[in-house]
């Protein structure tokens, strides 16, 4: 038979498949031992858990047992564990539910609870119309005053009730900006220090776009965002900010300038992570469907804390997206029930995409001279059809052929839909990473989609397929209606909007093009400035390493409700 | 010119065998003689022997509008009588399998009418009126389309296309609907394609061996069959089709 172009002795997911599988992971057969729930740990527990409610609320629950198939229950084939990709971490696939999940969750609470506001209008009309001072010394005041504030305390009225501080211990502001003497003069508990925590020709690239602004990443409390939704995190932020603004200038409380820093708070200086939708899908600001892909590729922080490693910044991308944009945006934002979460586990668990990614990376290096060890301009090779074809040809033959020589890789990637999005992510990555263009990615997707298909004659199923057997079509057309670059896409971008297992790869694919390129950000500076603050409870530099902990319930979220209920 | 269907590239056997399949001038070959009746059991949409259910009335007897596609298209005979729409499901192995997904469907559609395939990886389901299904299930398991170690006939629950095959060479069924009756070397069905226990076992003939499989199968595999990557005109095809989509849409022009 032919080979593949490039030989990689090391498979990156082999020690995974040694883990969960007894046999050799090139064997084609096995027994089926049947052994049902009792092999799971994690579903005794769910047994156990299931019976205890059901004593105490009177009202049956969980029973596998009888209702699962009339009496047969999961586990008439082998139920596997998961190594979480490059984490060492094997855990069970029912802890990557969010359900299960509190990193998970925190993830998107993280997100839908961030707003980015510009403080120089504000400062305008401070200045300008009503003739305060504003210095650093006043801003560190705001700030002060803001961080009270913020999560739910009163500034300016009497008899005010209050938010608990300990149960809203995850609200803060911080700011930051792009000119260094501003950034000396404010408390560093309050800076989002770029300098520290960029790389330097990263660091002088971000600055320079945010220039002399000045700009507060406001956090509202987890708790506020869940009760309420992804609209609220703009109006009870722009109120704290109106109020901390009276306190700290001594403002009149109704005197008409006070509009202004509410409409400035509120609209005119407001980043929201996400657009609001159409009516059809309902949904306001800073819910998932409207993260821009851009966005997204820049609130994952793997590329600051591994800029010599742009693959895998982007399957960190990959893990993040496929978690928000599959298994909580459509699997139960628009979908419902659990089943999403196995489709987008495929594509950070084993290892599997890694293996498939790193060697698009060796074929690049090899046949390209790509250095993509070393992220920069200058090599990208221009992204043609030939160019976008064999690499995007090769890497997905490569994959196939992996999931056909370790018949335990395509055991565990039992449906066709994860192995078509792994597939095709692995070759957009590719595509990406070695033109620096996002479309380019997206192309190499869609001919990788089409490659699956004839090869095996399956792919995902009905709905899955039907954007993939489009996308060629798609992926290089700006027109109105059929395309865009992929930066401006999103999850509700035409035939993106229904289907499991893309739009977290296409994330990474689109920040793969900038990983590539050691651009300091993919869309937005002030995005991927806001999410390299340590202080945000998920740490956005290593999503998969927060799913594990979430996954071996070592991860802390925001949202503690135990101070006002009852202990148990 | 008139047109004349190429049903798809490929210098392989892989590849022939699927132009062979969808090619409704190539009688597919018999390979087993399951009964009319054995199939309404595995199928299990009517007790066999009992009248057809219908939707409606007989077209013959309906006041049909007047309508110039109806009298282009003759309707089938399950049409005509007002038969339900049923259908019957095939989970397809990926160690050589005969047949797969999206090969049955286009086959299906070359071959039958007044049919509603739905193709998915792990799957795929033909609909349509119910004694016209009877009559296609039959070629569809009676032939060369069909292993009855690795095609399974599952309305519901039919995870194992990807899995490794068991001891005996079968492939997964969580419900073990079709067993491999050792002494006899036979397969049997004992529960319907929604895992209800048959009254009686139904035999679908022994598994076809591994060399036949290899020389029969629409799927390209690397390790226990033919490389997709072998097959350089296949693969130069599809890059084609993609560029040409990229290029001008669905409406190629060179």
């Amino acid at each position: 038979m032919a080979k593949a172009k490039i030989e990689r002795s090391q498979k990156l997911f082999l020690k995974a498949m040694k883990e969960k599988f007894a046999e050799d992971p090139s064997a084609t057969s096995t027994v089926f031992a049947r052994a049902g729930l009792e092999q799971s740990p994690r579903k005794m527990e769910f047994l156990k858990a299931g019976k205890q409610v059901e004593l105490a609320r009177g009202i049956s629950q969980y029973d596998p047992k009888r209702c699962h198939l009339g009496g047969i229950p999961l586990g008439q084939r082998q139920l596997m564990t998961y190594e979480v990709s490059g984490t060492g971490v094997f855990v069970e696939g029912d802890d990557l539910h969010f359900v299960n999940n509190a990193a998970m969750q925190q993830m998107w609470d993280d997100i839908r609870r961030t707003i980015i506001v510009n403080m120089d209008l504000a400062h305008n009309t401070l200045q300008k119309r009503l003739g305060k001072e504003v210095t650093p010394e006043t801003i560190n005041e705001y700030l002060h005053i803001l961080n009270h504030a913020m999560p739910g305390a009163a500034v300016v009225q009497e008899h005010m009730v209050e938010t608990h501080p300990a149960l809203v211990d995850d609200c803060y502001v911080k700011v930051f900006t792009g000119d260094s003497e501003l950034a000396d003069a404010i408390e560093p508990q309050f800076l989002i220090n770029v300098d520290k925590l960029f790389p330097q020709k990263q660091a002088a690239a971000l600055k320079a776009a945010v220039g002399k602004s000045l700009w507060q990443a406001v956090h509202i409390p987890t708790t506020v965002s869940r009760t309420c939704d992804g609209g609220t995190t703009s109006r009870w932020s722009a109120m704290q900010i109106g109020m901390s603004f009276i306190a700290a200038y001594r403002m009149c409380a109704g005197e008409a300038a006070v509009a202004d820093l509410s409409f400035a708070a509120k609209h005119a200086g407001v980043i929201q992570m996400a657009d609001i939708l159409p009516a059809r899908r309902a949904r306001g600001p800073n819910e998932p469907g409207g993260i821009k892909f851009g966005h997204f590729a820049d609130m994952v922080q793997a590329d600051r804390k591994y800029p010599s490693d742009p693959a895998k910044a982007a399957l960190e991308v990959v893990g993040a997206g496929t978690m928000l944009f599959d298994q909580i945006w459509l699997g139960s934002y628009m979908s419902g029930g659990v089943g999403f979460t196995q489709y987008a586990t495929a594509a950070y668990t084993d290892n599997i995409l890694d293996e498939y990614t790193y060697y698009g990376m060796d074929y690049i290096k090899d046949k390209f001279k790509v250095d993509w060890k070393n992220p920069n301009e200058k090599d990208k090779k221009k992204p043609s059809q030939d160019i976008v074809n064999e690499l995007a040809t090769e890497v997905t033959l490569y994959g196939m052929e992996q999931y056909e020589q370790f018949p335990t890789a395509m055991e565990s990637h039992f449906g066709g839909s994860q192995r078509a999005g792994v597939l095709a992510a692995a070759s957009g990555l590719t595509c990406s990473i070695a033109t620096g263009n996002s479309n380019a990615g997206l192309n190499g997707w869609y001919l990788s989609m089409l490659m699956h298909k004839d090869g095996w004659s399956r792919l995902g199923f009905f709905g899955y397929d039907l954007q993939d057997q489009c996308g060629s079509a798609n992926s290089l057309s700006i027109r109105s209606d059929e395309g865009c670059i992929g930066e401006l896409r999103g999850p509700n971008y035409p035939n993106y909007a229904m289907n499991v297992g893309h739009q977290g790869e296409y994330a990474a694919i689109v920040g793969a093009a900038h990983y590539g390129r050691g651009d300091a950000w993919s869309l937005s500076p002030l995005i991927k400035i806001t999410f390299a603050d340590p202080s945000l409870k998920f740490d956005f530099s290593e999503p998969r390493r927060e799913f594990a902990k979430g996954a071996i319930r070592e991860f802390m979220p925001a949202g503690e409700r135990s101070l006002i209920i009852p202990a148990r | 010119m008139a047109y004349k269907p190429q049903y798809g590239p490929g210098q392989s056997k892989v590849a022939e065998n699927r132009r062979k399949f969808m090619n409704p001038d190539h009688k597919l070959e018999k390979l087993r003689d399951v009964t009319d009746e054995d199939l309404v059991l595995i199928m299990g949409h009517r007790a066999p022997g009992s009248r057809y259910p219908s939707a409606h009335p007989p077209l013959a007897e309906q006041q049909e509008p007047a309508c110039p596609i109806r009298k282009l298209v003759t309707p089938t005979e399950g049409a005509k009588h007002g038969d339900r729409v049923r259908y019957i499901q095939f989970a397809d192995s990926m160690y050589n399998a005969p047949c797969q997904p999206y090969l049955r469907s286009y086959l299906e559609a070359y071959r039958f009418r007044g049919i509603d395939p739905g193709t998915l990886s792990g799957r795929q389901i033909i609909e349509c009126r119910e004694r016209d299904l009877e009559k296609y299930a039959k070629d569809l398991i009676n032939t060369e389309l069909f292993d009855p170690a690795l095609t399974g006939i599952r309305g519901a629950t039919v995870h194992g296309h990807s899995l490794r095959l068991d001891e005996n060479g079968m492939m997964f069924d969580m419900l073990q609907r079709c067993v491999l009756d050792k002494k006899a070397g036979v397969v049997k069905y004992v529960k319907n394609q929604i895992g209800e226990p048959l009254d009686r076992e139904v035999k679908v003939g022994k598994p076809l061996d591994t060399k036949w499989l290899k020389e029969h199968t629409g799927m390209y595999h690397s390790l226990v069959g033919s490389a997709f990557r072998d097959d350089a005109e296949y693969v130069e095809y599809v890059q084609r089709i993609h560029s040409l989509r990229t290029k001008y849409g669905f409406m190629p022009v060179e």
